[in-house]
């Protein structure tokens, strides 16, 4: 039963790769030469792209509203929180510690709430994902198959060990009073960040459907495109932390 | 015959493997020295402009080389592409500003 079952997700991929596989080289056809398909990419059209890449910047533009609107309200609702907080609007001041509040006035900062030592490592982390991201990619790219299955791996892993210290992160930052619904600032800081965090969840699971791929031989060169796809999502999550990072722990 | 033109126009050489490093190399370092700028007790533009071009510098280096942003498409005789990418954030920066100018002042 469970190989049947894995033989209809076979089939299934097949059919997907295969279809646009086929599309690739209509298109190809189409513009009368040789020149469309190297190194595992679809077609260059006018654009001097693949359809399959230009899809996947689209999406990414749309990603940046998506961002942009949440570090957006996270700024308004932080300064709108701070200004509450020296005010002393019971209301803020009742949804966070004692200790940490004191604090938090004082410095008129979310400062002493976030370890930043900690999410530099995080940061790095992610950093260097980023890296072993696109050694994968270059070694689809000159068939070097095992070498890529171990870069995918490390990427999948460095992903996983990002998520759990944000999950360690999420959980102190509860104990100290921090809750999502309890204020703004919390909300539009679990938003931002969560979001974030979903979309890191989102690539190591494509990240471990490429890595099955390849253990089956269906990542060869000519699917390196793929590859690159996944790669520029990545990559894209990894640029969000970049200004995360900058604007929600360090710029005060 | 446009679109063949353009076909040959395109050009699809990635960095190579030492570039990937050296630009790691240099995210990592940047952002060392964003944190250690951060624990250094300035205030307002000193401490926010260097963070900011910082995590610009960041940014556009993960955009143009491990997104291939700058490698990937030479149109027109130019990098279109990239060019397009960079006036959409700069549009987009604008854009948000002018949203904060808007709550800042009430406008």
């Amino acid at each position: 039963m469970a190989d049947t079952t894995t033989d209809i997700a076979d089939d299934i991929v097949d059919d997907a790769m295969g279809s646009t596989h086929d599309l690739t080289n209509d298109d190809h056809n189409d513009h009368g030469g040789d020149h469309g398909e190297d190194h595992g990419h679809g077609p260059h059209l006018s654009l001097g792209l693949s359809n399959m890449k230009l899809a996947m910047w689209l999406f990414l533009g749309s990603e940046c509203l998506l961002f942009g609107a949440l570090i957006s309200t996270y700024l308004l609702s932080k300064v709108n929180f701070l200004q509450e907080l020296v005010a002393g609007n019971p209301y803020v001041v009742g949804t966070i510690g004692g200790e940490i509040e004191v604090e938090m006035i004082a410095q008129n900062s979310v400062e002493p709430m976030f370890d930043i030592p900690f999410t530099s490592a995080s940061s790095f982390v992610l950093l260097m994902s980023s890296l072993t991201m696109v050694l994968a990619h270059k070694a689809v790219l000159e068939g070097d198959y095992r070498n890529s299955r171990v870069w995918l791996a490390a990427t999948a892993l460095l992903g996983s060990v990002f998520i759990g210290g944000q999950v360690y992160e999420f959980t102190a930052f509860y104990r100290e009073g921090l809750t999502y619904t309890g204020n703004l600032f919390g909300s539009a800081f679990y938003t931002l960040t969560g979001f974030h965090g979903l979309h890191v969840t989102g690539g190591i699971v494509m990240l471990a459907a490429l890595l099955i791929l390849s253990s089956r031989g269906k990542l060869q060169a000519d699917r390196a495109e793929t590859v690159e796809l996944v790669g520029l999502y990545w990559h894209f999550v990894d640029i969000v932390w970049v200004l995360i990072f900058t604007i929600v722990y360090l710029i005060p | 015959m446009a679109a063949e033109i353009d076909i040959h126009a395109h050009d699809d050489s990635h960095p190579t493997e030492k570039q990937y490093w050296v630009v790691f190399v240099v995210l990592a370092v940047l952002t060392a020295v964003e944190v250690a700028w951060s624990y250094m007790g300035l205030e307002g533009v000193a401490l926010v402009a260097p963070l900011i071009i910082m995590m610009v510098v960041k940014f556009l280096l993960v955009a143009g080389v491990f997104m291939h942003l700058y490698f990937d498409t030479k149109i027109l005789h130019g990098r279109l592409f990239w060019w397009t990418f960079v006036a959409a954030i700069i549009l987009a920066v604008a854009v948000y500003f002018t949203v904060f100018a808007t709550f800042e002042f009430g406008i």
